[in-house]
């Protein structure tokens, strides 16, 4: 895994009651027993770690966020993208 | 005589409280028979322009060590003080009470804890985010944390609380009005059991601003009833009872710490700063019609007792008012001279001395008065606390805008 994506990781980490160590760019979001509280401090901290602004309604399916490694996709499309992006 | 209707009583089965005096019940007694100050310099934030440098903080509260074994509300640890505050000491009450956790009769109890400003300190971090350091965004849990009714939610889902839950909000005196809606909701055979008061911690940067604008904070001490008092000082904390139907606690056996007896509230609606001798007087009258009992009846009473000017010398009016010569007779004392003013908690935490005064027989003092104030010359239980019959006790709490409330306990049937 890169640095982007070891970081996403420890950022799901603190965020679980009981973290694992298994955790793969495969792993399905499901599967950490991650809650729609969860995802909001989750979602709020990658932001904060990576200076992008994620769209995301917790009213609506979040298409993008099934597996480890479609956050981690997801987040290097917004910091290519650059700043100016997140506002869209 | 008292209680002779026949209908549903209400008991006291359990009680908590966080103050700085004492983060549990045992604590806090031990606190109150020592003497103890809860108030010293201020400190936790930067301090900056502020010129009172005092309160009553908590200082050796450990959230993780009181809340980490919460099994159903799973983020209480990411909630504001106030809500861990309120958890504390509901944790303390519903345990002391023996009650299974969750609760087994759902939907008949109820969860009453307000507070008179919620997550105010939430509040501030999130506006220093946003309008000083430039944040981008607030923690996604600030809203959670600031409403003022998450303390009741939080106990409510870690206590399987599925009835009426909710917040009061009627400043200093919160938790007294909580208590005595709770009392009336099992009176009334809509709950047969209760986690009730108020929780509150305010102590921030923007609230000493606020409060000492209004030039009513000691810059010295809380010093109730006496000749030097010159302002209140802010406290934080949290008081909470179980409250149950009498024939529900006798059942399963249950230890009953008390009766709650009597509950008067009014209104001034005069002023928002300065009280009325009426209105006060007017809820203690409510709460002894209530309670069926004669002012006589009453031992000690837990004033409002802030170390203001005004109320201090306007309660001993209103308190001679209502009990005449036994005015002279009864037990008055301030606790907030040790524990200093919780402001919305205050009347959960003085019900919980008022109840350990009946079970232990012995009346905390009014500690700092030294020289008593000529215009305040009732029996303030100077400085040391005294064994003595205590019978019924009557608590105190008149709150700015003149909201008035008042609980009298009773000793276990």
């Amino acid at each position: 895994m890169d640095e982007v994506a070891t970081k996403i990781v420890d950022i799901l980490k603190k965020h679980m009651k009981e973290p694992r160590d298994d955790i793969s760019l495969d792993t399905a979001l499901t599967d950490l027993k991650i809650e729609s509280l969860d995802l909001a401090m989750i979602v709020f901290d990658i932001e904060d770690t990576f200076g992008i602004e994620i769209p995301y309604n917790a009213n609506e399916d979040v298409g993008d966020f099934k597996t480890v490694g479609s956050v981690v996709d997801k987040v290097k499309g917004l910091i290519a993208a650059g700043p100016a992006a997140a506002k869209a | 005589m008292a209680h002779v209707s026949g209908g549903r009583r209400v008991v006291v089965t359990g009680m908590g409280v966080v103050t700085p005096i004492g983060t549990t019940v045992d604590d806090f007694w031990a606190g109150l028979q020592a003497g103890k100050s809860g108030v010293s310099p201020l400190g936790g934030f930067p301090l900056d322009d502020l010129k009172i440098l005092i309160a009553a903080q908590i200082k050796e509260f450990d959230q993780k060590a009181r809340l980490r074994h919460f099994q159903r509300d799973k983020i209480i640890l990411h909630a504001d003080r106030y809500s861990w505050f309120a958890a504390a000491a509901a944790d303390e009450a519903v345990k002391m009470s023996g009650l299974p956790i969750p609760f087994d009769n759902a939907y008949r109890s109820a969860c009453i804890i307000g507070s008179g400003a919620g997550g105010l300190t939430t509040y501030e971090t999130a506006y220093r985010d946003l309008f000083i350091n430039n944040k981008r965004a607030t923690h996604p849990l600030t809203l959670l944390r600031i409403i003022g009714s998450s303390a009741s939610a939080h106990v409510g889902i870690e206590f399987g609380v599925k009835g009426p839950t909710f917040a009061t909000c009627s400043a200093c005196s919160t938790a007294t009005h909580a208590i005595g809606i709770a009392k009336q909701y099992i009176e009334n055979n809509l709950v047969d059991v209760a986690i009730a008061g108020a929780s509150e911690s305010v102590i921030n940067y923007g609230t000493m601003k606020a409060w000492q604008a209004l030039h009513v904070l000691s810059p010295e001490g809380c010093f109730p009833f006496s000749k030097r008092r010159n302002g209140t000082v802010l406290s934080e904390g949290a008081g909470i009872l179980v409250l149950e139907e009498y024939e529900h606690a006798k059942r399963r056996g249950a230890k009953i710490l008390a009766e709650l007896v009597g509950y008067g509230m009014t209104s001034d609606a005069k002023d928002m700063v300065n009280p009325d001798i009426e209105g006060p007087r007017e809820a203690m009258r409510l709460a002894l019609q209530d309670a069926k009992l004669p002012p006589m009846k009453i031992d000690y009473l837990n004033a409002h007792g802030t170390a203001t000017t005004i109320n201090d010398k306007n309660e001993t009016n209103a308190i001679k008012d209502l009990f005449g010569k036994h005015a002279y007779n009864l037990a008055v004392s301030s606790t907030k001279s040790m524990h200093g003013h919780p402001l919305g908690a205050g009347g959960g935490i003085e019900a919980v001395a008022c109840i350990k005064a009946m079970n232990e027989q012995w009346v905390p003092p009014t500690t700092g008065l030294d020289e008593p104030d000529p215009e305040c010359d009732l029996d303030y239980v100077p400085n040391k606390g005294r064994s003595q019959k205590v019978g019924y006790t009557m608590s105190n709490s008149f709150a700015f805008g003149g909201l008035n409330a008042v609980l009298v306990f009773g000793p276990a049937p």
